[in-house]
């Protein structure tokens, strides 16, 4: 390399650029523009979030926060003017349930019925002046604001729509075999110990041939629909064994105690750059997908958008980059659910 | 090479050159800005496969030209798979890549014309800029397609952008974008603050157009480094996290130690752990810099004296 001819190329680049740099920081000096952004005005900044209060004053009465023995574990949604609220279930731990009002008043709450499938629950708020939150009609946009107000004057944290709405599979769950990849079809090779397949009596060798009454004739295929059982969860498989074929009820189970600690180690590693995520995090039916930075015992609020109007309910922090909020007319028809069910336990009480 | 896309601050709606949006109608106008440009350049960020790794890319060119992360890419000729948005695969082959700087280019050998996004530069860019991330964390998928975050730019510095953009593992290559929607840096690194987004500059990719376009990383580094310290580190937050420390190398001699968190050279901060190579890289041998480091919770300074590296280096 010829280095006797003062300055390379590449480095004369680079004396420019950081030149080039200099002469921005004397200017910023001068200016005194900050080398870096102030904390204030991230864009989940509280100089940021003032902006947004208009929404906060349009909402905050139609929100609760949740309490369990003077804890915060989650916010709920008001539904109607009688003090019913949702909130995410699987947040509500068992102990003592009280609500904090906007109105800056704790008063006494129960659960009085939840939805293990949207991981919804219902809760009777026992307090006046409750004002139900509107639902938007619409649908949403990609880039458009996702607000997640709570009962204070400005939002606890503002994003965007991140992707398509779209369904969130359970986490994975397994029926135990072990496929034969010397060709396409879904053939078993192997059992995995303790595993439904195995305790619905399938050996190596057999072929399935139909799941849940539809007809399978490719592996893949049959791995894909696998991925949308949760764990507990019962599929009938057809099976071809030789010349015969029969039905086999199998259960699909964690794979949880499959793995070994190895995976626990990338987990925990994993966790740190996430932060803080929801225990329940997956299997939900619709999920709009956000980018606010939401800790988990603030999901259960309404995911509002700039008219104050409830696009979806925040339901989970599943990762660094993700939070769901399950689609409005989801919620509605949960509640729907939810609502003629407690009436109809409330009847056979009384009855 | 490529060429920055010219841009006027004048054509952005006033929100984005204010220190905080002051209003609704101020936020409207942001959102609907935001959503036609994503519109409008989404169709460029492609999620790529290359061997048994995976990462994002955007399209910068009709005829296919990708730029990604130089971790993504890896040596030129391996044959790639890119994903767009809409799910449609093409294949092509990685270009080159340089290391330190973490950039990556590769082309698209299907012929296009393909889905492009424009080029920006750093000289209009400014602390406090609102920006996008766009990319496909964990791989494509197409129930969900591409992901976008909204954030600013929180630090500009030679080689990087850091922002407050949360990025994750997959989305590295995906490109940053500006409220012109041109690329302007790359997703590299992460740390475990959600503000810790780093992206490789644009600049960077102008200045080592050369060594990207005619195959340079291979496995002979293109350039020697000039100055030798015999440390070396990866990203901890907020400085550089030393790995290794050669025995007899001057960063032994100056008393670094394995684990030392190098915070400032020569009075600048050091953020991510290739702004203190290229400190090194920038010297002479026979300089000494200054380095502040963090020692278990306890700032020290030490002087390095650089050396010319040796025979086997």
């Amino acid at each position: 390399m010829n280095r006797s001819h003062g300055i390379p190329p590449r480095r004369r680049l680079w004396l420019a650029l950081l030149l080039g740099l200099l002469a921005q920081a004397a200017v910023a000096q001068i200016t005194s523009r900050p080398p870096t952004l102030p904390r204030d005005r991230y864009r989940n900044g509280e100089e940021t979030l003032r902006a947004f209060a208009p929404i906060s004053a349009e909402t905050r009465y139609s929100i609760v926060k949740l309490n369990v023995d003077g804890a915060t574990v989650a916010l709920g949604t008001v539904v109607d003017t009688n003090g019913l609220a949702l909130t995410k279930a699987s947040e509500i731990k068992k102990g003592k349930l009280t609500c904090w009002l906007a109105v800056d008043q704790e008063v006494p709450a129960e659960v009085i019925g939840t939805d293990d499938e949207e991981d919804l629950a219902l809760v009777r708020v026992h307090a006046q002046g409750l004002k139900p939150i509107r639902w938007a009609s619409g649908g949403v946009a990609l880039g458009q604001w996702a607000i997640t107000p709570g009962i204070a004057e400005t939002p606890h944290a503002v994003g965007i729509i991140s992707a398509l709405t779209h369904r969130v599979r359970p986490p994975r769950a397994l029926i135990g075999v072990q496929f034969d990849f010397g060709g396409s079809a879904p053939r078993i090779q192997e059992l995995l110990p303790g595993f439904g397949a195995e305790k619905a009596g399938l050996k190596p060798g057999d072929l399935i041939v139909g799941l849940n009454h539809t007809t399978v004739s490719n592996r893949v295929q049959v791995i894909e629909a696998l991925r949308d059982f949760r764990e507990g969860q019962m599929v009938q498989l057809r099976v071809r064994r030789g010349d015969k074929e029969f039905d086999a009820e199998v259960r699909l189970s964690s794979p949880q105690f499959a793995d070994g600690a190895a995976d626990q180690y990338s987990e925990r590693f994993r966790r740190r750059l996430t932060g803080e995520v929801s225990q329940r995090a997956e299997g939900f039916e619709l999920a709009i997908e956000h980018d606010s930075v939401l800790p988990p015992w603030l999901c259960g609020g309404p995911l509002v958008n700039l008219d104050g109007e409830a696009i979806g309910l925040n339901i989970a922090r599943a990762g660094r980059v993700t939070t769901y909020a399950l689609p409005a007319r989801l919620v509605q028809r949960v509640l729907d659910k939810l609502e003629s069910r407690t009436k109809s336990t409330a009847r056979q009480a009384g009855g | 090479m490529p060429e920055p896309a010219p841009a006027r601050r004048a054509d952005l709606p006033v929100a984005f050159t204010e220190k905080a949006p002051a209003s609704i109608a101020e936020l409207r106008s942001m959102q609907r800005h935001i959503e036609a440009l994503v519109a409008r350049v989404k169709a460029a960020v492609v999620a790529v496969e290359v061997g048994s790794g995976s990462g994002s890319g955007v399209v910068i060119t009709s005829d296919g030209l990708v730029l990604t992360a130089g971790h993504v890419c890896g040596p030129p000729g391996r044959s790639v798979r890119f994903t767009f948005p809409d799910g449609k695969t093409v294949h092509g082959k990685t270009v080159g890549r340089d290391e330190e700087s973490d950039t990556g280019l590769m082309r698209i050998t299907d012929p296009g014309p393909w889905p492009h996004a424009p080029t920006g530069d750093l000289a209009q860019i400014r602390v406090g800029d609102w920006v996008l991330a766009l990319g496909h964390p964990g791989g494509f998928d197409p129930r969900r397609s591409l992901v976008v975050r909204l954030g600013r730019i929180i630090r500009i510095e030679a080689g990087a952008l850091q922002t407050d953009c949360t990025i994750s593992p997959g989305d590295s290559g995906g490109p940053l974008l500006d409220m012109y929607g041109r690329v302007l840096g790359i997703h590299s690194a992460i740390s475990t603050s959600l503000a810790d987004n780093f992206h490789v500059a644009i600049n960077e990719f102008y200045d080592n157009w050369d060594v990207l376009a005619q195959g340079g990383g291979g496995e002979e580094p293109v350039f020697a480094p000039r100055a030798y310290v015999g440390a070396t580190g990866v990203n901890d937050g907020g400085g550089c996290r030393l790995t290794e420390v050669e025995e007899n190398s001057p960063a032994d001699q100056a008393g670094l130690k394995v684990g030392d968190v190098v915070v400032k050279v020569n009075g600048h901060e050091i953020k991510v752990s290739s702004a203190f190579r290229r400190w090194v890289e920038e010297a002479q041998p026979g300089e000494t810099l200054n380095l502040e480091i963090n020692r278990g919770g306890k700032v020290l300074s030490l002087k390095v004296k650089l050396a010319a590296p040796p025979a086997d280096h």
